[in-house]
């Protein structure tokens, strides 16, 4: 028995057992990490999957002890290779980063030192740990390591700077910077998440070839469970500080048991495809200054069972490799078990019905345009000389009470539409024409401003900076009331203000609090709010879920096409994945480069795009299946293409660049 | 690109040199408009005794019955031709007078500058390194006291011990009578006023390069470097000292004439003979020929050290790299 527990503890690379992290907040003790236990062994990949604020990354960092001052290890040990390193000092554990264990961050915009060059911080990273290594050896081992991550021309490329460079190729950067002392272990956190989805499914495919090649057992943290599918041998749900279940990729996707994880499977949009709604998770998670005193996820579940809310569950054992910590697999409750599977098979089963009440396609549903935009060109001057060319000859037009989507990675020019709609930026070619005024027009714009600044309203991506962290949310929304002396039709412009916020799920208390009180989700829809209360009839959102979690993006597709229904306005959504754009838009264009290259009713686009750049991200949409997921060829992006041409009508309403 | 850099060369010598010369005008008209009588600096008191006409003549003499108009042009005419005229105190050639004192200033100015440059990186990086924790806080406080205490009083202050109760050091001048040529005595002499100089500014550039340092401690690729296995002090001087230098760099040169005018207010405490107290005795006493000289020497100095630091700017400032920019972005020629 003994023999075999240490031979069991012998191939485990790293053994993480009852770990538990807090931060020291104004608000008192943050408990981020939660008696959490889980093991690595060599040359896998577990994927840690949970939304944000579940302690996901404090988790990896405590790990590599990259936690800032105010964190705190409170109990547990992190064993690697049965040495605990929990107790270590900073000298101990400097030796052992780089070398035992190293870290791809999110965001290579600023994980990169914007005044050294490419070349210089990798170098950095192999001599830390071979300080006498000839600068000869440096060299070659740099280039080495850039070609390891796919960057081509690495002789040239290590004289760069990390401007020089676009997303993709900072994050291989990084990754490069990260393999230099080969670790054994590779942490990823979140390193696809502020890439677009071409460069994702590029830089999850480096990343399980290189585990292969180099056997680097890798912790890959995201907040999306569809994009791990595909590399994944394991996964672990994190929510509210606990691993709540952990598996095999086939035991967490085709068999979850915790109903947070069935939960987060069912609001992937990729499972929703045909349907209504989407999939939503009510509600949000809970904070963890006091965490409740049962399950976290009880108050968010609707099976919750009584003993949720009274006692912590254990994690139940499945199978030998696959853990889940609810109450629901206790022997006690095998009958409730047994209801919910029947219920969520019923579920399940394709409704004919629903097909049929699907929205309508097609152009007769909208007789009257509200916005025509024709040959939109728009230049923004760099230097003298030089200037780029943001958006390109884009021409479309929305009806009354039509959604149109617009998707385009990063850079292809959808924002600068979206605010050359709202008269923020200043056309350098073409006309945009609102309501039969042009609105390039000054005399015209001077004449109708009430009007268009009434009915032209914008939600944008970013709530956080784009509410004025100083106001009250009563305020927020109250503001464009009082500037368009609108009278409140509910008596006072509070109670009009408590009235809208009600209307997009947000409690009256809310009222009084200050944005930064709020999440991601609530500011939205604060923001949300405000631009309704106007009784808009064109709505234009930038990105408006591009920052929220999977289960709230969810909430918030829902609650726009829920008000669309009720008002009946327009709305221009602007969204860089197609995934979410489905269940909202009546209609789909696709940008790319700057240029609009199709145009069709949503359904088409989905069932028969025709440019090959619009196959290829309709292909990068990943799904939760690893078993196809790891089989399937991700449709490679070319590198570039071809932009010119005209808008030709393939089909009734489907227009395409040829 | 050379024709550039040539047009943006002459373009801010001609800002430069219109910024002067309407800095002549005002100060030539406030000057004159400003009560206070200028035969008093040429003739001493011998001004109080002279009868009407005699006034009249002397005014005559040095050109001041004449519309204020009409002497500012004749004074600009001399002045291209390289005459200032001369001191009505001291009675010979302006740039004569100054020739004699700028050294001094030099001195007092240049020293001080160096001293809180450096001393100011060091504090801000010592600071840094102990952020929050004892030596951190008790530099800020002390950094927060000295700089609330107005430089004249400090001086005051400082003359009081240790020129008057321990007798260690001298509380006025440039040097003891008869001793000009003696280093160690001037030395001697430069210690109290550029103390106070240094301890008057250092706070302030101190704490910005710890405030500088520490927002580049809590950035992303901070974190990188950790991870990387690096050590706090690669961190600290290897990548976050660096990517403030240029920033430094550029408000040190803003803050040249801050500096310079605190070194006038002191000059003026300790009587040190240099251009400071030359232009508070000739702003007193109507010296208007020197008056005008120093003050746009200083308006030289001010404005040039501007245009480097805006120069500096320039060269930071990403978008002028713009064109050297991405392989990937789309540009077009316009």
């Amino acid at each position: 028995m003994g023999t075999e527990n240490r031979k069991n503890s012998m191939d485990e690379l790293l053994k993480v057992e009852h770990l538990a992290v807090s931060f020291q907040t104004d608000a008192g003790e943050l408990e981020a990490v939660r008696d959490v236990s889980f093991s690595l062994r060599p040359g896998e990949v577990l994927a840690l999957v949970g939304e944000s604020g579940c302690g996901k990354s404090v988790l990896c960092k405590s790990i590599m002890r990259l936690l800032p001052e105010k964190a705190r290890i409170k109990s547990g040990s992190i064993r690697i290779n049965d040495t605990d390193i929990s107790a270590y000092k900073e000298k101990e554990m400097q030796k052992l980063r780089g070398r035992l264990f190293a870290m791809v961050f999110q965001d290579p915009m600023t994980s990169l030192n914007p005044t050294m060059t490419i070349g210089a911080q990798i170098a950095e990273a192999v001599l830390v740990h071979q300080p006498k290594l000839k600068k000869e050896a440096v060299q070659k081992r740099v280039i080495e390591l850039m070609e390891l991550v796919g960057i081509d021309r690495a002789r040239e490329r290590a004289k760069l700077y990390p401007w020089n460079f676009s997303g993709g190729m900072r994050q291989r950067s990084v990754l490069a910077i990260a393999l230099a002392s080969n670790p054994e272990i590779l942490i990823a956190d979140e390193p696809t998440t502020a890439l677009d989805v071409t460069i994702q499914a590029q830089i999850l495919d480096l990343l399980k070839e290189i585990q292969q090649r180099l056997g680097t057992a890798t912790i890959l943290v995201s907040h999306d469970l569809g994009v791990v599918a595909r590399v994944a041998d394991r996964v672990a749900v994190m929510y509210a500080g606990k691993i709540c279940e952990i598996g095999t990729a086939e035991e967490i996707y085709y068999d979850p048991k915790h109903p947070y994880t069935k939960g987060l499977l069912r609001s992937l949009p990729a499972l929703s495809r045909g349907k209504e709604t989407l999939h939503t998770l009510s509600g949000m998670p809970p904070s963890l200054v006091r965490p409740p005193k049962g399950d976290a996820f009880a108050c968010r579940n609707e099976s919750a069972l009584a003993i949720d809310y009274e006692q912590q569950p254990p994690m139940f054992r499945v199978s030998d490799t696959h853990y889940a910590a609810t109450w629901l697999l206790d022997e006690r409750a095998a009958k409730v078990r047994q209801e919910l599977e029947r219920r969520e098979q019923a579920e399940s089963m394709p409704k004919e019905k629903e097909e049929k009440i699907q929205k309508i396609d097609g152009e007769n549903t909208f007789s009257d345009l509200l916005l025509d935009v024709r040959h939109l060109t728009q230049v923004f001057p760099l230097t003298k000389k030089l200037a780029v060319r943001a958006v390109d000859d884009v021409s479309f037009q929305i009806r009354k009470g039509e959604i149109f989507g617009l998707v385009g990675e990063s850079g292809s020019g959808k924002s600068t539409v979206a605010r050359c709609v709202m008269n923020i930026y200043r056309p350098s070619g073409g006309q945009i024409i609102y309501h039969g005024i042009d609105t390039g027009d000054r005399i015209a714009v001077r004449k109708n401003r009430a009007l268009l600044q009434q009915e032209r309203q914008m939600i944008f991506q970013d709530s956080a900076s784009s509410l004025n962290q100083r106001m009250k949310v009563a305020d927020i929304v109250m503001e464009p009331m009082k500037l368009a002396h609108r009278r409140p039709p509910r008596g006072s412009y509070r109670a009009e203000a408590a009235y809208q916020l009600k209307y997009v799920g947000l409690d009256e208390a809310c009222l009084d609090k200050y944005p930064s009180e709020l999440s991601g989700g609530q500011r939205q829809r604060v923001a949300i709010a405000r631009a309704v209360s106007m009784e808009p009839e064109l709505l234009v959102a930038d990105e408006p879920i591009a920052s929220l979690d999977v289960s709230i993006q969810a909430q918030i597709v829902n609650l726009f096409r829920h008000l669309q229904r009720e008002h009946g306005f327009s709305i221009l959504f602007i969204a860089h994945d197609l995934a979410m754009v489905e269940f909202l838009c009546d209609r789909v264009g696709v940008m790319y480069h700057g240029r609009l290259i199709e145009v069709a009713p949503c359904r088409e686009l989905y069932r028969n795009p025709l440019h090959p750049y619009t196959q290829a991200l309709l292909s990068a949409i990943p799904l939760p299946d690893p078993k196809r997921e790891r089989e399937r060829k991700m449709t490679e992006f070319a590198q570039k293409y071809e932009t010119a041409g005209v808008m030709v009508e393939a089909s009734a309403g489907h227009f395409v660049l040829r | 690109m050379k024709k550039n850099k040539v047009w943006y060369v002459t373009k801010k010598l001609l800002i430069f040199v219109v910024s002067l010369l309407l800095l002549s005008v005002i100060t030539f008209y406030i000057s004159r408009l400003a009560p206070g009588d200028p035969l008093v600096s040429y003739y001493g008191d011998r001004v109080e005794k002279m009868s009407t006409q005699e006034r009249n003549w002397a005014e005559e003499k040095l050109g001041l019955h004449e519309p204020i108009t009409v002497q500012y042009v004749r004074w600009l005419g001399n002045a291209l031709h390289g005459e200032f005229g001369i001191s009505y105190k001291y009675k010979t050639d302006v740039l004569e007078v100054i020739a004699g004192r700028i050294g001094n200033t030099l001195i007092l100015g240049g020293v001080g500058f160096i001293l809180i440059f450096v001393l100011a990186l060091l504090l801000g990086v010592w600071c840094a390194w102990y952020e929050d924790r004892l030596p951190d806080r008790i530099v800020c406080r002390i950094g927060t006291v000295t700089s609330c205490i107005p430089e004249f009083w400090m001086s005051l202050l400082f003359i009081l011990v240790f020129s008057v109760q321990l007798r260690l050091l001298p509380s006025s001048g440039a040097y003891s009578i008869g001793k000009s040529n003696d280093i160690l005595d001037r030395i001697r002499h430069l210690i109290l006023p550029i103390t106070i100089v240094v301890l008057g500014h250092l706070w302030y550039y101190a704490y910005m390069v710890r405030n500088k340092l520490l927002e580049e401690v809590r950035s992303d690729y901070v974190l990188l470097a950790k991870s990387k296995g690096l050590g706090k002090k690669k961190i600290l001087f290897g990548h976050c000292l660096r990517n403030i230098l240029p920033s430094y760099l550029s408000i040190m040169a803003i803050s040249v004439p801050h500096v310079l005018g605190g070194t006038y207010i002191i000059e003026t405490v300790f009587s040190y003979p240099g251009i400071g107290t030359l232009s508070y005795e000739s702003a007193r006493y109507k010296d208007y020929n020197l008056l005008m000289v120093l003050c746009i020497l200083s308006g030289a100095i001010v404005i040039l050290c501007n245009m480097i630091a805006q120069a500096i700017n320039e060269q930071i400032d990403p978008r002028i790299r713009a064109n050297e920019m991405t392989e990937e972005s789309e540009v077009v020629k316009q």
